[in-house]
């Protein structure tokens, strides 16, 4: 099993005096497998981009485990160990724009990670060029380049040669494709599966479009306001739901091949 | 915009030591007259402006040093350390400036422009590190930051790698506003005896304008030159100030 | 007559290196009685074309070209304070992209409604009042909305009393411009179902639906309009393009479509190589030869002819040299 969660819960507290509290992700359970494609399927604030944060070591949980082929990850702390870790599971965001320093040329982005990988220099620009391509990218049109002068889908595909460099045995991926055109979502997503074909790579995505988790994961879990509500496979979920969450969910998502009632 | 500030700023910054001659009070051969002992007002201006503006960079740089260490520190940390740095800025902030600056002045008999930058800059970081912090709160949770976090980078290199650089434009106006009050503090400072005891500076024009009556009997030109100066100085900075938050806004937001 | 006709609009952006050809000679029409959808990606002159086709059209935007005609009126020559009085609310009304961040936080929602209506039409405030109220209650909103803070509101909830407001003049025509990006799914449905209310209970006769969501204009619209660099170039029933589309952009877009279907899962994901074209200096001939897989030497030079078929209408070579079966 490449990552078993257990009981995982974190809760925001705000406010000195009358203190208030928020349980963002409530006692939630999973396994992940090598080579798997999972989708943790929400709504806003419905918990999923604080686990995947929490999973990413961003913030530590305030109970339940997280362990990460045999390893407990929440306890991780010297600098050396948790680098191990984020070799082997790194993280792509939503917002092309907002992963970026504005103020550094996108290079950094990738050569960022040599600290985890360490090259001797000779090598570092022709893996960074290496990288670049593999994710359809031209190295001279875009390195030495602000983000702002690349689009979104450049951008995104940027953040995942960086993965390419790492090769890690896991990436969440949060809301990886939705500001990007639609035209080109679809080879973005190509990316990834290139990366489980060739490296054996699990994603986890997290979407509230669960048009997109049923066409490219083998596994989904819903989940709504901190708890996850339903488990299963693609067909399983759609046909099968068990929750009234998901019910809902599967009448309100706007289809193409069926039109609504009353519509 | 520009041409405003650099129209209204009296950057004369003549090396014009205090001509001492002996005059009384009239307004010809020496284009700004005389003070109550004979001096040469326009060359105290020079001299006084040059001392204004010396004085306030320095006391800026010592308010943004501490409001930004503390303010850095404490919004990257938090925490304990977060809660306990922040308490001591309440602290400093709700002091009376004034009688501190008070104290410590009449504490120290001999009061160079050094010190005078000391004191002022001591008791005005608290608002920096609170808005320094701030910045760094927010910037802290952008996803840039998650990616160098997860690129294994340590917290030293985040911020100053990631974090510092974009606060810059912050720390600039800051800068710019810290300047502007410290002038006016040293000002004001001077005005109930408290200031300079070496050297000249406008506060100082404007104490012994003030002591010697300059108003009541018709000196004009003694305590107006200095005031206007001053007045145009602050003027001026804030305008800098309200240029440059034009200027970075959208920098920061799109490029 | 049709309620709204263009032809040969253009408006393009001034910028210092020169225009933007944001919307680039667009002929439209919009029938009584129907909910277009106008899709494209971002960047295509959707939001643009919108604004144009109502004349809220100032600098750095500016009307190039072309003639609009609205409910049988030339509104491509009127001024602003004619339109202002005479067209605006009147006789179309446009709920912009970012509306729900557009209200006043400290504006109760009537208070937004006396100020809307009061530009148009001399009313007391009770007459505003109880135009609202029946407005509402007709759409079966919480007439209660009217007295409260937009924050005290949700996402859902402001959006509908904003296109609820946005009817009470009784306009014609409605344009809403991704009136449901920012909502989750289910609060999307209710908004579109309002739309769709509006339309059965004769409030307004026509719709323009402006969304990059095709999935949402499959169920709501009757006709859809796809747009590429400024231009358009395929336009039909709802029907026809989803299942007989005629130009490579438009089934190309339509098979990205990604919906939890399993029809979907079995025909795949299609990518469009490329991106979209700069409008300052798009490509010459067809727009969107330089993507297109099918583009043939006079794709290069000439710009396609619209050919129209059966009401419905195709800007591309291939269709037009009957290369491909119309």
């Amino acid at each position: 099993m490449l990552l078993e969660v257990r009981n995982l819960t974190k809760v925001f507290t705000t406010g000195l005096l009358k203190r208030r509290e928020i349980v963002a992700v409530n006692n939630i359970s999973f396994d992940v497998r090598s080579s798997e494609f999972l989708s943790l399927v929400g709504e806003s604030g419905s918990g999923k981009t604080t686990a995947a944060k929490m999973i990413l070591k961003l913030f530590p949980p305030v109970s339940g485990s997280i362990i990460f082929e045999g390893k407990d990850v929440v306890s991780l702390k010297r600098l050396e160990e948790r680098r191990w870790y984020w070799k082997q599971v790194h993280g792509i965001f939503q917002d092309p724009y907002a992963s970026y320093s504005p103020l550094h040329k996108i290079d950094r982005i990738l050569h960022q990670v040599f600290t985890l990988i360490g090259d001797s220099s000779s090598d570092r620009d022709s893996m960074v060029r290496g990288a670049l391509r593999e994710v359809g990218l031209r190295p001279e049109e875009v390195l030495g380049k602000y983000p702002h002068e690349l689009s979104g889908g450049q951008r995104q595909r940027i953040m995942v040669a960086r993965c390419y460099m790492l090769k890690p045995k896991l990436i969440l991926a949060d809301e990886p494709i939705s500001m990007i055109d639609a035209s080109t979502r679809a080879s973005v997503l190509q990316l990834f599966t290139k990366l489980r074909e060739e490296y054996k790579t699990s994603v986890i995505f997290i979407t509230h479009d669960l048009g997109l988790a049923y066409y490219v994961s083998d596994g989904i879990l819903i989940m709504y306001k901190g708890s996850i509500v339903e488990k299963g496979s693609p067909n399983e979920v759609m046909e099968h739901p068990q929750s009234s969450y998901t019910k809902r969910l599967r009448e309100d998502v706007p289809l193409l091949y069926k039109k609504w009632e009353g519509f | 915009m520009l041409v405003g500030i650099f129209g209204s700023m009296v950057y004369k910054v003549d090396p014009l030591d205090i001509v001492g001659s002996p005059e009384q009070p009239p307004s010809d051969r020496f284009p700004l007259g005389t003070d109550s002992w004979g001096r040469d007002l326009l060359a105290l201006l020079l001299t006084g402006t040059k001392s204004s503006i010396s004085i306030g960079v320095t006391a800026a740089i010592i308010a943004l040093a501490v409001g930004v260490v503390i303010g850095v520190i404490s919004g990257f940390k938090g925490g304990l350390t977060d809660s306990l740095l922040m308490m001591l800025t309440d602290v400093v902030l709700v002091l009376p400036s004034i009688l501190i600056m008070m104290l410590i002045a009449a504490y120290l008999r001999e009061r160079n422009p050094l010190f005078v930058s000391l004191i002022i800059g001591v008791t005005s970081w608290p608002w920096v590190a609170r808005a320094m912090r701030s910045q760094m709160l927010s910037l802290k949770a952008r996803e840039f930051v998650h990616m160098s976090r997860m690129a294994g980078l340590s917290d030293v290199k985040i911020i100053l790698e990631d974090l510092l650089p974009n606060m810059a434009s912050y720390t600039f106006m800051a800068f710019v506003l810290l300047m502007s009050g410290a002038m006016i503090a040293e000002a004001g400072l001077s005005m109930i005896g408290l200031g300079l005891t070496q050297g000249v500076s406008l506060g100082i024009i404007l104490y012994w304008a003030q002591i010697l009556e300059s108003v009541r009997r018709g000196l004009w030109w003694w305590f107006v030159p200095p005031g206007a100066c001053l007045v145009a100085l602050a003027a001026s900075l804030l305008l800098l100030s309200t240029a440059l938050d034009e200027y970075f806004s959208p920098r920061l937001k799109g490029g | 007559m049709a309620l709204l006709e263009s032809e040969d609009v253009k408006a393009y952006y001034s910028i210092r290196q020169g225009y933007v050809r944001a919307v680039d000679g667009v002929d439209l029409v919009i029938e009584k009685g129907i909910t277009l959808g106008l899709a494209g990606e971002s960047g295509c002159g959707k939001s643009t074309l919108v604004n144009t086709l109502m004349m809220n059209v100032k600098p750095p935007l500016y009307f190039m070209d072309g003639t609009i005609t609205l409910d049988g009126k030339v509104i491509s020559e009127m001024d602003r304070s004619t339109l202002k009085k005479n067209v605006w609310g009147v006789l179309v009304s446009l709920v912009p992209q970012s509306a729900l961040n557009a209200l006043m936080p400290t504006k109760r929602i009537i208070d937004f409604t006396k100020d809307v209506i009061s530009h148009h039409m001399a009313v007391s405030d009770s007459e505003v009042v109880s135009m609202a109220k029946k407005r509402l209650e007709e759409l079966n909103l919480l007439v209660e909305a009217l007295y409260m803070y937009p924050h005290e509101l949700s996402g859902g909830m402001k959006q509908r009393a904003v296109i609820a407001i946005s009817t009470l003049l009784n306009p014609k025509l409605l344009i809403v411009d991704e009136p449901t990006s920012a909502l989750d799914v289910s609060t999307q449905k209710q908004v579109l179902k309002m739309l769709m209310d509006l339309r059965k209970a004769g409030i307004i006769e026509s719709t323009i639906f402006v969304t990059h969501d095709i999935a949402v204009l499959r169920q709501v619209a009757d006709w859809i309009t796809i747009m590429y660099a400024g231009k358009v170039v395929e336009s039909g029933s709802t029907s026809d393009i989803l299942y007989n589309a005629k130009h490579p952009y438009t089934y190309r877009l339509i098979n990205a479509v990604v919906t939890p279907e399993p029809e979907v899962r079995k025909r795949g994901l299609t990518s469009i190589p490329g991106e979209p074209p700069n409008l300052l200096d798009p490509p010459k001939g067809c727009r969107f030869h330089p993507r297109c897989s099918e583009a043939m030497d006079v794709c290069r030079s000439r710009e396609p002819p619209l050919l129209e078929t059966k009401g419905s209408c195709c800007c591309c070579h291939l269709v037009s040299s009957g290369t491909r079966e119309a």
